[in-house]
């Protein structure tokens, strides 16, 4: 395609976070007139595609930058991009309440008296009425913002973003900020958006709503690990699925050896009923010790909290857990109860939830076992030096030096130290929430590999991930929760006939995933 | 952001050493949906085969960036050696440095017992004026035994914890608030049992338990080094120490790992709180008496010791022997510029500049720190 046509165009842009690379080689083409989709995953790089493009983090060298065809300066400036006509609207739109809709919309370029520098409150209004008017929006320039409906306000934010485009030019960027609406006040802001692409202004859309994507969009580009897994394909030759499809799949991964299945099928030892929290309600399984239970579901409809509430650490509405060490009421035992009972928890955020960042492996190994292990005046430390190395071999974990602070390591050896910390106790019950996040292939292996091993040991782990290929490897079975079934256990457990069916339970009734 | 969301995310914007990281500093990762947040590895896996056992270069490395300031001490106290050999190089300079902070100390490590945790306490130093005061109002104009006002000093001062501890942990109210307010409650209380008139006791028993000389040194010095040794003991070698360490590392992953997090917090604002009334007896006892509005001039000396501290021998994290070493380097500096000649403004010049220095030189030495 011809780059006078683009609105904007980006070539071979990298970008590395010290030894990792969460950007690899992307290319985004924006053309005039279109609405262009960008999917992908949490932690996919559309974020950090975003923050370059507007010029909070620097892109590596040899990154290439237009914006109507014309080369834009690395790293980016912002005044100069905005001022070649690129708008950005965030998902909390970044309203005022107590503000007018003519201040929302002209902040950051009041226009003021000559003399006084004072704002020109009448040359404001006509030019939040001239915007509007360009827009097709009919709202009163002194309405309190606080007074707008949800679609009103998400004009508003695109308002604001389009108030110094000329018509028929220019380009926004709209990050998941029409997630809050849905039904008749997404097709009126969906409209709008037409009207001001089909001038031949353009618009980049981030949603994690496939619908909307597939609704709105005239291209669409996928991200997926920090690569491009679709560039600017039409949306017409893609369906839900498809997209899906390949913003979680793609590399296949050697399955992980899975031991012969368990020989006798063993009495449940773990029984959850009626498992209730904000989103979830009335869950109910069972699973043996030495069997490793795979969970998933349609992101954002709650599944994700069941790791919170099986282990303590969210208070759950109602439900029970029955384990070898008695029934608990999991609406009352908080995470000392959990851990008395042996349910222990590995959260997703290593850096918010699950480790000391500035405190060592060996620190944050032993910290779950200092007050069953040491004595009350005195923790020693050899068991602590132990336990490290123990994990390490394990796990192989590098560096090997147990005095290495967490913040050091790589983020997949951050997690095989979260790991190890957990089954440093000896749980019965292991409950994991994306184990293997942000970790690259490698550890991946190690850490289902750890999970396999802690079953045949005889542990209970229940893995609750998005992970389609992780499930598939790793778990004996998996359960697929849905607001309308509950959670149901699948029969084909290969990754595409999971993604099949996660996205089958839910697309029916208004399909939106969030 | 308002105040009362800042206190629901406590743990982005408490007053821990690690709080002084801009969230920019360190690119916040290749996660950003705000899932995946990850800190930059610094060392991914270079030392892959490396053996477990550290080489002898990173052993130096490491020893040489963890005392580092002992060595500026050296250097410093050198050059005033070699300024004026006299009166600096002498037995009553030693004395003098370490005979003299006793009381500050103590108010050091009050402040410490709060910043371990990643709590801020700023009301230690009232509470110091309000123990100091206590004690000789009670035994000079109401006559009573000096055992007895001690004890009620000290009663006193864990109240004024405990009131901190249920604002702050109990109720969520932001930290900086409450003891801004009750600094200034607490300093409001003191006056007004001294009627605003300075009382001070002459009980020589009383006061040779803080001045008795062993070793050319007062007791006192011996109180305030058993005092960190004790601390740095509790914190590394025992379970609770160990949980208080996470607690301030990381709020949530010690909750996770079923440590009471709150009441380890509500612990340490009582147990800063009576640390500094116990600074508030010292006090009395080495000089007499206390004007309570004097407070406050103990709060940043004793704030610029505590962040010096982290410097120092677990660089990167609050703890009592650097403290304890950050006291004594900034008396030695303030005594040698005394001594020079300079007087008045220098201390509070010294004590400023030495602050913003010390935290500087934490951040930096912990920026290229890598193992604990």
């Amino acid at each position: 395609m011809a780059s006078t046509d683009a609105r904007l165009e980006v070539r071979s842009l990298d970008k590395t976070f010290g030894s990792v690379r969460v950007l690899a080689n992307v290319e985004l083409s924006v053309l005039a007139g279109e609405i262009h989709g960008l999917a992908g995953q949490n932690g996919s790089g559309k974020s950090t595609l975003i923050k370059i493009l507007t010029g909070l983090y620097t892109p590596d060298s040899g990154a290439e930058y237009r914006v109507n065809g014309e080369r834009v300066r690395l790293p980016v400036r912002w005044p100069e991009v905005r001022a070649a006509g690129v708008a950005v609207v965030h998902q909390d739109l970044g309203l005022l309440d107590q503000l007018t809709v003519a201040e929302n919309i002209c902040v950051g370029g009041f226009p003021t008296t000559r003399v006084m520098g004072r704002i020109d409150r009448a040359e404001r209004d006509r030019l939040t009425a001239r915007t509007l008017d360009r827009l097709g929006v009919a709202l009163e320039p002194n309405r309190l913002v606080a007074s707008l409906s949800a679609p009103e306000r998400a004009e508003v934010a695109i308002a604001r973003a389009m108030r110094d485009h000329t018509e028929g030019a220019g380009l926004v960027i709209l990050d998941e900020s029409t997630r809050a609406l849905s039904g008749d006040d997404l097709s009126r802001v969906h409209a709008m958006l037409r009207r001001i692409t089909d001038d031949g202004s353009a618009a980049v859309m981030i949603s994690h709503n496939l619908t909307e994507l597939m609704s709105v969009t005239n291209r669409i580009s996928i991200l997926r690990d920090g690569q491009l897994a679709a560039s600017g394909m039409r949306t017409a030759d893609l369906s839900e699925e498809e997209i899906a499809r390949r913003m979680l799949g793609g590399a296949v991964m050697q399955t992980v050896t899975r031991a012969s299945k368990p020989p006798v099928p063993k009495a449940p030892t773990v029984t959850v009923n009626g498992l209730t929290g904000k989103q979830v309600k009335d869950v109910a399984f069972s699973l043996a010790g030495g069997e490793i239970l795979g969970i998933t579901g349609l992101p954002g409809n709650g599944y994700e909290e069941l790791p919170y509430l099986l282990t303590g650490a969210q208070r759950a509405a109602g439900g029970t857990i029955r384990t070898p060490a008695g029934s608990m009421d999991l609406t009352k035992a908080g995470v000392v109860g959990c851990l008395r009972a042996g349910i222990v928890l590995v959260p997703e955020r290593r850096d918010r939830d699950g480790l000391a960042f500035d405190l060592s492996m060996r620190d944050n190994i032993s910290l779950p076992g200092l007050r069953k292990r040491g004595h009350r005046w005195f923790v020693g430390r050899t068991w602590q030096r132990q336990d490290a190395e123990a994990a390490v071999g394990d796990l192989g974990i590098r560096p090997r030096t147990p005095s290495t602070l967490v913040k050091q390591l790589s983020g997949g050896n951050q997690q095989k130290v979260l790991l190890a910390k957990w089954l440093a106790v000896g749980p019965t019950v292991l409950v994991l929430h994306e184990p293997t996040q942000a970790v690259d292939v490698g550890a991946r292996q190690d850490i289902l590999r750890a999970l396999r091993r802690a079953a045949d040991n005889g542990m209970a782990v229940i893995l609750v991930s998005s992970e389609t290929e992780d499930l598939s490897a790793a778990c004996d079975r998996v359960l697929i929760y849905s607001a309308a079934a509950g959670a149901v256990e699948t029969s084909d457990t290969t990754p595409d006939g999971l993604i099949d069916q996660i996205y089958a339970v839910e697309l029916q009734p208004s399909g939106s995933p969030s | 952001m308002t105040l009362s969301e800042q206190s629901n995310h406590a743990q982005e914007w408490e007053f821990t050493v690690n709080g002084f990281d801009s969230p920019v500093q360190e690119p916040d990762l290749p996660g950003i949906d705000g899932t995946t947040a990850e800190q930059a590895p610094v060392a991914d896996d270079p030392t892959g085969g490396r053996s477990p056992a550290p080489t002898l270069r990173d052993r130096v490395t490491s020893i040489g960036s963890r005392y580092a300031l002992i060595g500026v001490w050296l250097v410093m106290a050198g050059i005033y050696g070699a300024i004026m050999p006299d009166k600096f190089l002498s037995v009553s300079t030693v004395q003098a440095i370490f005979g003299s902070q006793s009381a500050l100390l103590f108010l050091a490590v009050a402040a410490l017992c709060t910043f371990v945790v990643g709590e801020f306490d700023l009301s230690f130093a009232s509470v110091m004026g309000l123990s100091a005061t206590i004690v000789p109002v009670l035994t000079t104009l109401h006559h009573m035994n000096i055992a007895a006002a001690c004890a009620i000093a000290l009663l006193a001062s864990l109240g004024c914890g405990l009131v901190n501890a249920f604002f702050i942990v109990k109720l969520g109210v932001p930290s900086l608030v409450v003891t801004l307010g009750t600094a200034s409650l607490y300093l409001g209380l003191a006056e007004l049992i001294s009627s605003s008139t300075i009382v001070s006791v002459s009980d020589q028993t009383f006061s040779n338990l803080a001045l008795h000389n062993v070793l050319g040194l007062p007791l006192s010095f011996y109180f305030g080094l058993a005092l960190c040794i004790g601390f740095a003991y509790v914190l590394t070698w025992t379970p609770l120490g160990r949980h208080i360490v996470f607690v301030g590392a990381n709020r949530e992953v010690a909750r996770l790992a079923g440590i009471s997090v709150d009441r380890i917090r509500a612990g340490s604002y009582v147990a800063a709180s009576l640390v500094a009334g116990m600074a508030g007896l010292l006090l009395v006892a080495t000089v007499g008496g206390f004007d309570p509005t004097a407070s406050s001039s103990y709060l940043l000396p004793a704030l610029a010791a505590v962040f010096l501290g982290t410097a120092i021998v677990l660089p990167g994290q609050f703890n009592p022997m650097g403290t304890l070493l950050g006291i004594y380097f900034l008396e030695t500096g303030i005594l040698g510029l005394q001594l020079l000649g300079y007087t008045g403004w220098v201390q509070d010049a010294f004590y400023g500049a030495g602050l913003v220095v010390a935290v500087t030189v934490a951040s930096v030495v912990r920026n290229r720190t890598q193992r604990a």
